[in-house]
């Protein structure tokens, strides 16, 4: 394929929806056309049936984009995806969408696609990012304070988790020029202490899928997110993350028996958790929440065998791209029947109510009080009055604050006794030089 | 006089004659102040381009003319210094209309336009400058006709900060001052010199270069906001918004941090500086004052006051950047003199906005005005992102560069910080974004003014959404030709050429 030609089509993939996010450029188009048309560059490129890449050193510090086999996989489950969600957002029974929610649409479409494209860590980094923030909005754009809350915590997470791998970026930037995820895996394999970039990576990558025990987000994001958002977080920030995690991480080239078991383990526990979370929990909306945990254990458990043993990651590490577009559509298809179901019977089952998002060892702390209350052991509610005060003081930040204020006060009041400080510089400055001379 | 001595000369011209003439203006020939404002912004940006030019490709610009035996005045046109015109000019421009618009209708327009350029004049004498005494000279220039500025609204409480201002920076120009005759004393020269000129002098004085490098940062730190010197920042936050923007994005904080680069790299040189251990305590002191700044930044309610503070923990940045000593390091520094610029300016053009159009002051009364406001608030809200450093903004390549360069200098302590300061960055920003986009508006503004169908007047509009653009290109574009990134590339390539 002509190079001019592959490269305008690469680049018009994740454009195409960047251009049409600004309201200006959609503003002749009928509201759900826009979602449609942002589509239709992605479409022609999976129609085309080459593998192509394409260098682009003006942007950024010189990043690329590019298709091959198992990037088409995952393109041709985001169209899916995304075509079902921008249905989905004009159904006759969904909540509108005003102008600003599929400006947010738009931006993490391009995001999500741009992902898939990216050939280098800072191309994906800068795509996760856009993808991120601009999830957030269509968490939180119009949602109740339940989906403003789980935005929250999903933004606490996103930042962290950007921090994270911005500074494993660093660490690779450092010892490599080259930042394609091919010569990253590789020097990333020789190199003789990967542990700070490896556990970066994973933890970034963890708080961005929401694997367990950094799951926080995840069920209150599922359970408060209108249908057409629900249906987007498996193939988007799920499937992405999990993505960026076999990308960035040097799967095949490394070895490490004790940081592949203990990954393993957390993988196991974290079926376990979903399986027991996911039988506990009467509501349906939970469901798709506890899928997507016990996936994600499933997966990270895979990650843990293939840093344990290389030569299973070469064997089956291609698996992994069926199991992220399986994850993604799987999930979506759950989120229908679910909502076709309450749709079907909208008045007989009305959703428990109840504190949904109070984290789970809060709950459980709650029950030990409760029983050492029972069994005449009363110091327990007093440390946890006590406990819950002190971190509703840490929250507030009052003291620091205060401290804060107090020295700028002092700082801004005493200027005369800022000046006489460098006044007494200057004394220090002369006597400095007549002894010197 | 041939044309390369003449250019730096006119530059200083274009900025400075028509200052002169606007003071003599009547307040209502409004189209002639209008003109000669606008016109001697676009032929400074003209000329600053043909010397960017020229620099690139080798030609020498200087001229010189001689003050006291010994002593000369100099202009002199090197990459370091076209950095700081490049953006000066190009931010003045913009500034100037937004500040044409601004200023429609309120009294004493005269006189603030002609304060206005000769700030401007200060400022590219500031960085075209080719010795520690013409530095000097146009340093203090800055502080004087800086002060009407800030206490333009002639309130008490612009007084009082216009005091603050004036005591803070003469003191700090007495420091520095001393600092430069001690080093005359010591040296017989002042001229800014490649890898600095104090190497060779004897060992027995390096103590007395130890104190002099005290004095020379303690002087320029006070425009550079550096903790505890910073406190009269954000009491100037009083002034009229084209000023804020001057001050934080612009003139005085850029002058004192530009000053700091100055001393570091062309008087003491870098290697130099380091092997007198002076750059590690530097790199320490701008350190707490990213953590501080932004400390601060969470705390303030009013909008100006938590932009202030966050400028300034972001200047310091630029001076992390060069007393981290590498050449990574020192790009990430130099870069973060231009993108800083253009994302405050922005952040203050759009608080200019909000309080000019609905009177508003405060994050508290923030809530919803993205619906009413949505341009000044996809400016904003650009703006706050690359503060944050999200790619692929300017802010990122600023933070990309100098982690980057604290690991290669061996310093990852630096890493720590840049990750506090980008938390506490996200902190004090994004809740203002939260509201801005996702609360619901109040029913009434503080101080509604009506613009017709549009938002604002376009004078107003149209410079934060052009600083904002530039804030996405300089990050986007980085690595093209003539990109800021590029040019500090170009510069940190001579300054550490074997």
């Amino acid at each position: 394929m002509n190079t001019t030609l592959s490269a305008i089509l690469l680049l018009a993939v994740p454009g195409c929806p960047l251009l049409l996010a600004f309201p200006a450029f959609r503003s002749r188009l009928p509201c759900h056309f826009s979602c449609y048309i942002a589509l239709l560059p992605a479409l022609i490129l999976l129609a085309v049936p080459t593998v192509f890449s394409v260098d682009l050193p003006w942007l950024l510090f010189g990043t690329g984009l590019g298709i091959n086999g198992a990037s088409r996989w995952l393109l041709g489950m985001s169209v899916v995806l995304w075509a079902s969600a921008a249905t989905f957002l004009y159904a006759p029974v969904s909540q509108p969408a005003d102008n600003r929610f599929i400006t947010f649409f738009l931006l993490t479409l391009a995001a999500n696609l741009g992902v898939i494209l990216a050939t280098d860590l800072v191309g994906f980094f800068a795509f996760s990012t856009l993808m991120g923030y601009s999830f957030y909005g269509l968490l939180v754009n119009g949602g109740n304070k339940a989906a403003r809350r789980a935005g929250c915590v999903y933004l606490c997470f996103l930042i962290l988790a950007d921090l994270l791998l911005f500074e494993a970026l660093l660490i690779a930037a450092a010892m490599t020029e080259d930042l394609s995820f091919e010569a990253v895996r590789q020097i990333m394999g020789q190199s003789a202490s990967p542990g700070l970039y490896l556990s970066m990576v994973l933890v970034g990558f963890a708080l961005k899928v929401g694997a367990w025990p950094l799951h926080f987000w995840l069920l209150p994001a599922f359970r408060s997110a209108r249908p057409a958002v629900a249906l987007l977080l498996g193939g988007g920030p799920v499937a992405m993350g999990l993505l960026g995690a076999m990308r960035w991480l040097p799967l095949g080239e490394i070895t490490s028996p004790e940081l592949g078991l203990i990954i393993q383990g957390l993988g196991v526990v974290a079926m376990l958790y979903a399986v027991v979370v996911g039988l506990m929990r009467v509501q349906q909306k939970t469901l798709p929440a506890c899928v997507a945990i016990f996936a994600t254990g499933l997966f990270v458990t895979a990650l843990g065998a293939g840093l344990a043993d290389p030569v299973v990651w070469s064997r089956y590490g291609n698996l992994a791209y069926f199991f992220i577009v399986s994850l993604g559509l799987g999930l979506a298809v759950l989120i229908i029947g679910i909502r076709w179901l309450e749709l079907r019977k909208p008045s007989s089952s009305p959703a428990k109510q109840g504190d949904d998002l109070t984290l789970w060892f809060e709950r459980g702390f709650g029950r030990v009080v409760h029983w050492g209350g029972q069994i005449g052991f009363d110091t327990l509610p007093r440390l946890r009055a006590a406990w819950l005060a002190d971190v509703g003081c840490l929250r507030q930040i009052r003291a620091w604050q205060r401290i804060l204020d107090r020295s700028e006060h002092f700082l801004q009041r005493w200027i005369v006794a800022i000046t006489l400080l460098l006044l007494f510089g200057m004394v220090v400055a002369f006597v400095g030089a007549v002894s010197l001379i | 006089m041939n044309w390369n001595a003449a250019l730096p000369l006119f530059i200083l011209a274009s900025s400075l004659l028509p200052g002169l003439v606007i003071f003599f203006l009547p307040e209502e020939r409004i189209a002639t102040r209008t003109t000669l404002n606008l016109a001697g912004a676009a032929l400074k940006l003209v000329l600053v381009g043909v010397m960017i030019w020229g620099v690139f490709h080798g030609h020498h610009y200087e001229i010189r003319q001689p003050m006291l035996p010994g002593l000369d005045l100099v202009l002199r046109a090197d990459p370091l210094s076209m950095l700081f015109v490049g953006l000066s000019s190009i931010l003045w421009l913009v500034t100037t209309v937004y500040a044409i618009g601004y200023l429609e209708g309120s009294p004493n327009r005269s006189r603030f336009f002609g304060f206005f350029s000769l700030c401007v004049t200060a400022t590219v004498g500031v960085a075209l400058a080719g010795n520690l005494i013409t530095f000097l000279l146009f340093y203090e220039l800055l502080t004087l006709v800086t002060y009407p500025l800030i206490v333009h609204r002639g309130t008490e409480v612009a007084r009082r900060a216009g005091r603050t201002y004036l005591i803070y920076t003469i003191a700090g120009g007495v420091l520095l001052l001393i600092g430069t005759v001690w080093l005359y004393t010591l040296t017989g020269t002042l001229e800014f010199t490649e890898r600095g000129f104090l190497s060779s002098l004897d060992a027995s004085q390096y103590p007395a270069l130890i104190i002099i490098f005290v004095l020379l940062i303690a002087g320029l730190g006070v425009k550079a906001a550096l903790i505890p010197l910073h406190g009269w920042l954000p009491q100037a936050m009083v002034a009229p918004a084209p000023v804020s923007a001057l001050l934080h994005a612009v003139a005085v904080v850029k002058a004192g941090a530009f000053g700091i680069v100055r001393v570091v790299y062309d008087v003491y040189g870098i290697q130099f500086a380091a092997s007198l251990g002076v750059t590690l305590p530097l790199a320490i002191v701008a350190a707490v004052t990213i953590i501080y700044g932004s400390m601060r930044a969470l705390f303030q309610d009013d909008l100006k006051r938590r932009l202030a503070f966050s400028t300034v923990s972001q200047i310091s940045y630029i001076i992390l950047g060069i007393a981290v000593v590498g050449p990574i390091a020192t790009v990430g520094g130099l870069v973060h003199l231009v993108h800083q610029g253009v994302m405050k300016i922005t952040l203050f053009f759009c608080a200019g906005n909000l309080a000019e159009t609905l009177g508003i002051h405060k994050v508290s009364e923030m809530n919803g005005v993205g619906r009413r406001m949505p341009w000044t608030m996809v400016a904003f809200t650009i703006g706050a992102f690359g503060m944050i450093g999200v790619p692929p903004l300017a802010g990122f390549i600023s933070k990309w560069y100098l982690g980057l360069g604290a690991l290669d200098a061996g310093q990852g302590w630096v890493i720590f910080i840049l990750a506090g300061s980008s938390l506490l960055n996200a902190g004090y920003f994004l809740p203002i974004l939260y509201a801005a986009w996702f609360k619901s508006p109040a029913e009434t503004w503080p101080a509604e003014r009506c613009f017709g169908r549009r938002e604002t007047a376009w004078a107003l509009l149209a410079p934060p959404v052009v600083t904002a653009l530039l804030t996405l290109a300089v990050g986007l574009l980085a690595s093209a030709p003539f990109s800021p990134l590029q040019w500090a590339r170009f510069i940190t390539t001579l300054e550490y050429a074997p």
